[in-house]
């Protein structure tokens, strides 16, 4: 049996081919970046709270539960989260002349204790606010279980950071909590809700 | 970089760990940083609903492993001023940050009118109870000798300048005087020009060994009204402001005061042993007055007789290195605050005067406040008392001038007469009888001068006498009481004048019958051991309690005493007193049965004493179990704190969650086995890698340790040792990535 061997000829490729290679191509780079935007915008997408009463504006995240009350001005928490829902919590405080802002924080530590499992203060840091000035920071860390006793939920350990700052006669306090597994990876939400916050 | 290495190289490794043990210490001469460490801020707060509301605030000092802290009482103890019922501790995690709420304490024992309380951690910050043993062993400091100090004796002051903002601070003064009162003796204070601000009121008082040596003590009265003596902190009524509607947290004046620790003793030791006093027949509640403290009948006296005036002076010479004021007082109670301002020449003479203080005598008496030792510059001498910040009464004395030759009476004795005519007795107390007599000392006297004896009984004249002086220049003499219908029991007070200037003063008690030395006030003393009071009074008394009791009481039986006469229990185990305290009897004149108790006593020898006019009436003894305390219960904690940090040797951060384990001296690192026996003590990183054994290591003692982390080399390290001198031990050890091939 004979064989006939030889290179087969080179197949060019027409400049109609080529032009809807390349044009695909940029589709599909342009599509991943539409994605991107996509995601990033879902992700990102924030609401405005605004407070004529308290002089407080925010943006926080897209589908996180927002509630007002009386020891608060207002709190926003995300219900998706699996375990303890993480969620941020904006308070004022009235001042006098005397009041510092450890004054304040001891103060919130000692209610706390009242109310909050194994409550400790892990530490005490500088936050710096988008307009330059220096907030005290407080970290701390406290067990959360359902308060249902028919529930069997597991108990949580959250980890939390008070932002506060002084101005304008009134302590402006941001309270960020979220389980302590996750509470640096949902760091830059906080970060993302202090940039957006007036007061 | 990871590194992998065989099992065998650890101990090499162990080499390096051991080298980063040596450094670091640093620790000042008088170890500055373990007195900033056993130093708290205490808060006493009241709750609200869900809310606690700051009422006051202090400095404290821990001086026991196991969270024994001593301060001030007047900030801790309910009072109208300090009004809340929870008391938290902040303690200093990081000694240039404000101190941290870690804590919850209780009062384990306080006395409100020596100023001193001592508190003991029972609970978390958030309430739970914390279980016996389960405590970290906290930093404490050694209490020193505070009868060792001297005038210009160098000491340091720790505490807190503000409310809980700042860090603990360290302040250096030297010991300008101290001040005598009959409650302390010839050092009751001791004053110092150290700047104190008033949160630092509670804290503690080192010498130059870094050992405690008192408690920098001031008062605050009443509601603060300066903005200097008070700080509005927060919104207290809920109207969204901070201002003067809002509770005051009294911060007080500066303190230039101290407490020796010396009468503290008998409180922390009490308090260490959880010996609680009950006394079950006289509430001493029940003595306080509804009328306004005051003062009266100041005088001066060169020097103290058994609590007493030797003699009454209008002027001291020059070169005059003692002076006392005495003065009655009434109505006062441990809530009175009172305050001696001296001024020489118009001056504020700061050295010998007193800044607002608790009052620390009874309810009435005779009191005195002076100094000796110490010389008084020549000059004219302003004293006024202040009670609750009111001036209540002054009284001038000059001092300069030549040697006073100035006829005088003094050194009044009292008692009773033998057959031969000699004054026999204790001097201050005297049994219920017919007469009397009172023996003075008189000097420099004029036949011819006109004299005169007035007798008291409860503050009313009973008796006087008018003469003209015979009897020479010096000598001694005796005078007598013969009331009519004899001698009744109560307070007595003679007075001798010279030419109607009253020149010597002097008090006695009338109390029980005549049985020998001392009359007979108290009496057929005895133990029980029962479980409650109504058992005790049918109990059959004992000396000796083989087995672990309950509780013991005291009973003991007394007659002839009258109301409001002082008396004072003292009680003592293996020979120190845990309890003492001084009433005004307030029961009938006669009775049996009076009964006071500890519970749950541990073994020991016990002594209670009951004291009239500080003189011993009867003492009741008897033993628990083998007789003496164990011989750990008021032993010294001794051994170091050893505490540091884990870092990552590439990027020397802190890693958390790394597990230390320090082996026990029988056992090298490569003979340790992973079994519980061979551990001395475990103990974990933090968050920032920072570590803290729970158990201090016993001096000169060789501890192995090995570091196991999961992604790094473990480390080990044999025959770590350290001096008896230290405290804490301070290492620092880096851990490099990497995998062990087994």
């Amino acid at each position: 049996m004979d064989f006939d061997t030889g290179r087969a000829e080179a197949v060019l490729l027409t400049p109609r081919q080529r032009w809807s290679m390349v044009f695909s191509f940029v589709l599909i780079g342009l599509g991943l970046i539409a994605g991107a935007n996509l995601r990033d915008s879902s992700l990102n997408r924030s609401l405005i709270y605004n407070n004529v009463e308290a002089g407080i504006t925010a943006r926080y995240p897209h589908r996180w539960l927002l509630s007002e009350a009386e020891d608060y001005v207002f709190r926003v928490e995300n219900t998706a989260q699996l375990g303890f829902n993480t969620l941020m919590e904006v308070r004022t405080l009235p001042v006098g002349p005397d009041t510092t802002e450890r004054n304040l924080l001891d103060r919130l530590t000692l209610r706390r204790s009242q109310t909050l499992i194994d409550y400790t203060v892990l530490g005490y840091d500088i936050y710096v606010l988008p307009d330059d000035t220096a907030a005290v920071t407080m970290s701390y860390s406290y067990v959360s279980r359902d308060a249902s006793p028919f529930l069997e939920g597991v108990s949580a350990i959250v980890a939390g950071l008070d932002v506060l700052t002084i101005s304008r006669g009134q302590a402006v306090i941001v309270s960020f909590r979220a389980d302590a597994s996750i509470f640096q990876r949902e760091r830059a939400t906080l970060d993302r809700f202090i940039q957006s916050l007036e007061y | 970089m990871i590194v992998t290495v065989n099992k065998l190289s650890i101990y090499v490794l162990g080499g390096l760990l051991l080298s980063l043990f040596a450094p670091s210490f640093g620790y000042a001469q008088t170890d500055l940083d373990a007195i900033k460490r056993a130093t708290v801020f205490i808060y006493q707060v009241q709750s609200l609903a869900s809310d606690l509301v700051v009422k006051c605030v202090s400095t404290g000092t821990i001086v026991s492993a196991d969270g024994l802290i001593v301060t001030n009482a007047h900030s801790v103890v309910p009072s109208q001023t300090c009004d809340g019922e929870t008391l938290i501790i902040s303690m200093n995690v990081d000694l240039n940050e404000p101190p941290v709420p870690k804590y919850r304490a209780e009062i384990a024992n306080a006395d409100q009118g020596l100023d001193i309380a001592v508190l003991r951690i029972t609970r978390e910050l958030d309430g739970r109870t914390i279980a016996a043993g389960a405590l970290p062993v906290l930093p404490f400091v050694g209490i020193g000798a505070s009868a060792d100090l001297d005038i210009d004796d160098n000491i340091l002051v720790s505490g807190y300048r503000d409310i809980g903002n700042q860090a603990v601070t360290i302040a250096r003064g030297t010991i300008t005087a101290f001040i005598s009162e009959p409650r302390g003796g010839t050092r009751a204070w001791f004053k110092t020009r150290a700047e104190l601000p008033g949160t630092m009121s509670g804290g503690g008082a080192y010498d130059s060994l870094g050992q405690l040596i008192g408690i920098p003590t001031s008062a605050k009265y009443g509601r603060p009204v300066t903005e200097d003596s008070c700080r509005f902190i927060e919104d207290t009524t809920g109207d969204g402001l901070v201002n003067s509607s809002d509770h005051c947290v009294p911060t007080g004046d500066f303190i230039s005061t101290i407490r020796p620790i010396r009468l503290a003793q008998s409180l922390i030791r009490g308090a260490a042993l959880d010996l609680r006093v009950q006394i079950h027949t006289v509430p001493g509640s029940m003595l306080l007055s509804s009328e306004p403290p005051t003062v009266s009948r100041l005088i001066f006296s060169p020097s103290v007789v058994d609590g007493l005036p030797s003699t009454v002076v209008g002027a001291m010479p020059a070169n005059t290195n003692s002076l006392y004021l005495f003065f009655d007082y009434h109505n006062m109670t441990p809530e009175t605050v009172y305050e001696l301002r001296v001024t020489r020449d118009g001056i504020p003479d700061a050295t010998f005067s007193l800044p607002s203080v608790h009052w620390s005598g009874g309810q009435n008496g005779l009191w005195y406040i002076g100094s000796r030792d110490q010389p008084w510059p020549n000059g004219a001498y302003q004293f006024t008392l202040l009670l609750n910040g009111l001036a209540a009464a002054s009284q001038r004395i000059v001092v300069g001038g030549g040697a006073d030759n100035s006829a005088r009476f003094s050194n009044i004795v009292f008692g009773l007469l033998d057959n031969q005519g000699n004054l026999i007795g204790n001097g201050y107390i005297l049994p219920i009888g017919t007469i009397a007599y009172a023996r003075f000392l008189y000097a420099n006297l004029r036949d011819g001068t006109p004299w005169s004896t007035i007798w008291y009984y409860g503050g009313a004249e009973v008796g006087r006498t008018n003469d003209i002086w015979s009897r020479g220049a010096s000598g001694s003499d005796v005078v007598q009481l013969r009331p009519l219908g004899g001698l009744i029991p109560g307070k007595y007070r003679l007075e001798l004048y010279l030419d109607r200037v009253l020149s010597a003063t002097s008090d006695f008690v009338v109390a029980g019958s005549t049985g020998g030395p001392l009359p007979a006030v108290f009496f057929n003393g005895r133990y029980v051991s029962a479980s409650s009071v109504f058992d005790a009074r049918d109990a059959t008394a004992s000396s000796a309690f083989t087995g672990a009791v309950p509780s013991i009481f005291a009973l003991f039986d007394w007659q002839e005493i009258a109301a409001g006469t002082d008396w004072t229990v003292r009680w003592l185990v293996d020979d120190l007193p845990f309890f003492e305290s001084t009433f005004a009897w307030v029961t009938v004149e006669s009775g049996s049965d009076f009964m006071l108790s500890v519970d749950s006593p541990p073994d020991g020898k016990y002594q209670l004493q009951l004291l009239v006019n500080n003189l011993q009436i009867l003492a009741i003894e008897g033993t628990v179990g083998i007789g003496q305390l164990p011989i750990d219960r008021l032993a010294e904690y001794e051994g170091a704190l050893l505490r540091g940090r884990v870092l990552d040797a590439a990027t020397s951060t802190g890693i958390a969650n790394v597990t230390i384990v320090l082996i026990s001296e029988d056992y090298s690192a490569s003979e340790f086995e992973w079994k519980e026996e061979q551990v001395f003590a475990t103990s974990m990183t933090d968050r920032n890698g920072d570590f803290q054994f729970a158990r201090p290591l016993a001096a000169d003692t060789p501890y192995s340790v090995i570091v196991a982390a999961d992604g790094y080399l473990p480390l080990a390290a044999d025959s770590f040792e350290f001096g008896t001198d230290q405290r804490a031990v301070d290492i620092t050890m880096e851990l490099v990535r990497g995998y062990l091939n087994d």
